[in-house]
């Protein structure tokens, strides 16, 4: 007798379900879990149930909140300068139409390379004394000393400065993205625009711009929430520093964990920057995204 | 069995003319004209400003390009002229010190052992779960499957610093600490949903008739699926494979928190090079480009195949 076909497809979904459930779904119960402890740091050591107290004190302390803060001001700095020079590239490359194939792979390649050697690369361009970026501008007169901006020892600009990697790994992914949307855009109706007279910003902004709009929104919101996870490109530059001016949520909450032993804190943390995103995802998943079918 | 044919071919060539957002390719001049769609149309047309936007681009690609190669000529530099100041942009002389330097500390080949290793095990573990269950999704339709894929987009929103922990611990708690096993498992959470939702959409672009031929032919579901589904997508699934490599090579923080000295990867490498020998900026580069040489030479191979993989993944999540 067969199986119908109900059965043989929860069949074949099983396997998957099973693992995300076990590796994914009940780390995050135990991480809600904990969040209702006061845990000791070491392994075994006492476990009280304190309530909603982590959670107060997360609120309470200032260096939550001030994550909270510059981890949505990291993505918009990132997320905004990434799609005007994605936009900006899709849009060079594609006027430049097909003889420019070989560019657009080249273009890639940052794509390819681990964020910790990105911020490892930038750390080293923005460094104090012997980064490049500094001697050039000095060179080029803009700097009238090579170390006037500490790129990465002044807390008042450090937010942006770790955000250049990021931005430099990811543009070409915004690109790509918005390249392929440009792509199906029909050619009939520029030529139509054209013929009335549009000038290039009104072609831009009248008609490309609000053709793209899906794939914009899509776009931004996966590298929106790919930003507010950064970890690696800024912990290999700063560390969080100078005085937290880069501590984002991620670094804030492993930094709670493994620095400053406290896992409890460090789970309630965990679990509303979790709510967060899930929020942010679940709004853009039913706005944008209708899954099972074909967009 | 024309139509199949043809996805046959598709698959093979270019997954993402088959499903999805396709990226057009160069074609050996054969104008493949769209129904409606003027491929011209935004193209710039006067060759004064198709000069001035060659010039641009050859402008944005020294600006986008030049910190990996200074990268790179870094790498060449003898350890004190790396830290020169003024800084030079080309090595006043070449030399492979810092790649003997990198290469000869002790555990850092072996780091390139446990993240092959790693990746490699991730990316079959993700293959071998998200292709079954992205057929299964796209092939049925059934409401288990539509809740299953969203709740695999929902997983793709989860911070790895909220799993992170109580994963290592579990590991620990299983006797998988420190092992690549441990590491592959946690990087399987980060590739597999995206891995459903790639192959799900190239398994949409498979016709049904295929495996109702071969069920006709006597095959049963599972056989159908094995013998005739999987070849038609095998181009998907080597995107898949590619995605799923790249995110395990590439991964740091379940890296940092799940090994430490047996199961270490070249990223936790490189970072603990900061902290454990002061600033010896000549070893990490080269280390740091050793690294990375691989994964950009596969790149420039793969790259069509890469692209398609990219556009899908944005727009499916």
């Amino acid at each position: 007798m067969r199986i119908s076909d109900r059965r043989f497809a929860l069949f074949l979904m099983t396997p998957a379900a099973l693992f995300l459930a076990v590796f994914v779904a009940f780390p995050l119960f135990r991480l809600v879990a904990d969040s209702f402890f006061k845990i000791s740091p070491i392994a075994g050591g006492p476990r009280d149930f304190v309530g909603l107290d982590n959670y107060f004190r997360a609120f309470a302390s200032e260096a939550f909140t001030g994550a909270g803060w510059r981890t949505l001001g990291y993505t918009l700095i990132v997320v905004t300068l990434e799609f005007a020079l994605g936009l900006g590239m899709a849009l060079l490359f594609t006027t430049l139409g097909r003889s420019s194939q070989i560019w657009r792979t080249v273009f890639m390649y940052p794509l390819m390379i681990a964020p910790i050697v990105a911020g490892l690369l930038w750390k080293f361009l923005m460094i104090d004394n012997f980064g490049l970026i500094g001697t050039l501008l000095h060179q080029a007169g803009i700097l009238s000393n090579p170390n006037q901006i500490g790129w990465l020892s002044d807390p008042n600009i450090v937010l942006y400065s770790v955000a250049i990697p990021d931005i430099w790994l990811t543009t070409s992914f915004m690109c790509l993205v918005l390249f392929a949307g440009l792509q199906n855009i029909p050619g009939d109706l520029i030529e139509a625009a054209r013929l009335d007279g549009a000038r290039a910003p009104a072609l831009l902004f009248r008609i490309i711009l609000p053709l793209l709009r899906p794939v914009i929104a899509v776009a931004l919101v996966v590298r929106g929430i790919d930003a507010a996870r950064a970890f690696d490109t800024i912990l290999i530059q700063t560390n969080g520093g100078p005085q937290s001016a880069s501590e984002t949520m991620s670094l804030l909450i492993y930094r709670t964990m493994i620095r400053f032993g406290d896992p409890g804190l460090a789970s309630a943390m965990g679990t509303l920057y979790l709510l967060a995103m899930l929020a942010v995802a679940f709004v853009a998943v039913s706005t944008i995204w209708r899954p099972g079918k074909d967009s | 069995m024309r139509v199949a044919e043809r996805i046959k071919n598709d698959a093979g060539k270019s997954p993402a003319a088959v499903a999805g957002p396709s990226v057009p390719t160069t074609g050996s001049g054969s104008v493949r004209k769209r129904r409606g769609v003027n491929r011209e149309g935004l193209e710039a047309g006067r060759r004064s400003t198709r000069t001035l936007l060659w010039i641009l681009l050859a402008a944005a690609m020294v600006l986008y390009g030049f910190p990996f190669l200074y990268l790179l000529f870094t790498s060449f530099k003898t350890p004190i002229d790396t830290i020169a100041v003024p800084p030079t942009i080309l090595p006043k002389e070449w030399t492979l010190e810092n790649y003997a330097n990198a290469l000869g500390r002790s555990g850092v080949v072996a780091s390139f052992i446990n993240s092959i290793q790693t990746a490699i095990i991730s990316t079959l573990l993700s293959l071998v779960l998200a292709v079954p269950a992205a057929y299964g999704i796209t092939r049925y339709q059934t409401l288990s499957g539509r809740i299953f894929i969203m709740a695999a987009l929902v997983t793709r929103m989860v911070p790895p610093v909220a799993i992170g922990i109580p994963l290592a611990s579990m590991m620990a708690s299983m006797g998988l600490a420190d092992t690549p096993i441990a590491l592959s498992i946690a990087h399987t959470t980060i590739s597999l949903p995206l891995s459903i939702w790639l192959m799900s959409s190239f398994f949409e672009a498979v016709p049904r008739d295929l495996e109702e031929a071969a069920t006709v032919d006597g095959c049963s579901r599972l056989g159908a699926l094995w013998r005739v589904v999987i070849p038609v997508v095998s181009g998907g699934i080597a995107v898949t494979a590619i995605f799923a490599f790249l995110a395990s090579w590439n991964e740091f923080l379940f890296a940092l928190l799940m090994t430490a000295i047996r199961s270490q990867t070249t990223p936790v490498v490189i970072a603990n090079f900061q902290t454990q020998f002061g600033l010896d900026w000549g070893s990490m580069t080269a280390l740091a480009a050793v690294y990375s040489i691989p994964v950009i030479l596969l790149t420039l191979l793969l790259q069509r195949k890469i692209v398609a993989g990219m556009t899908l993944g944005a727009v499916k999540g």
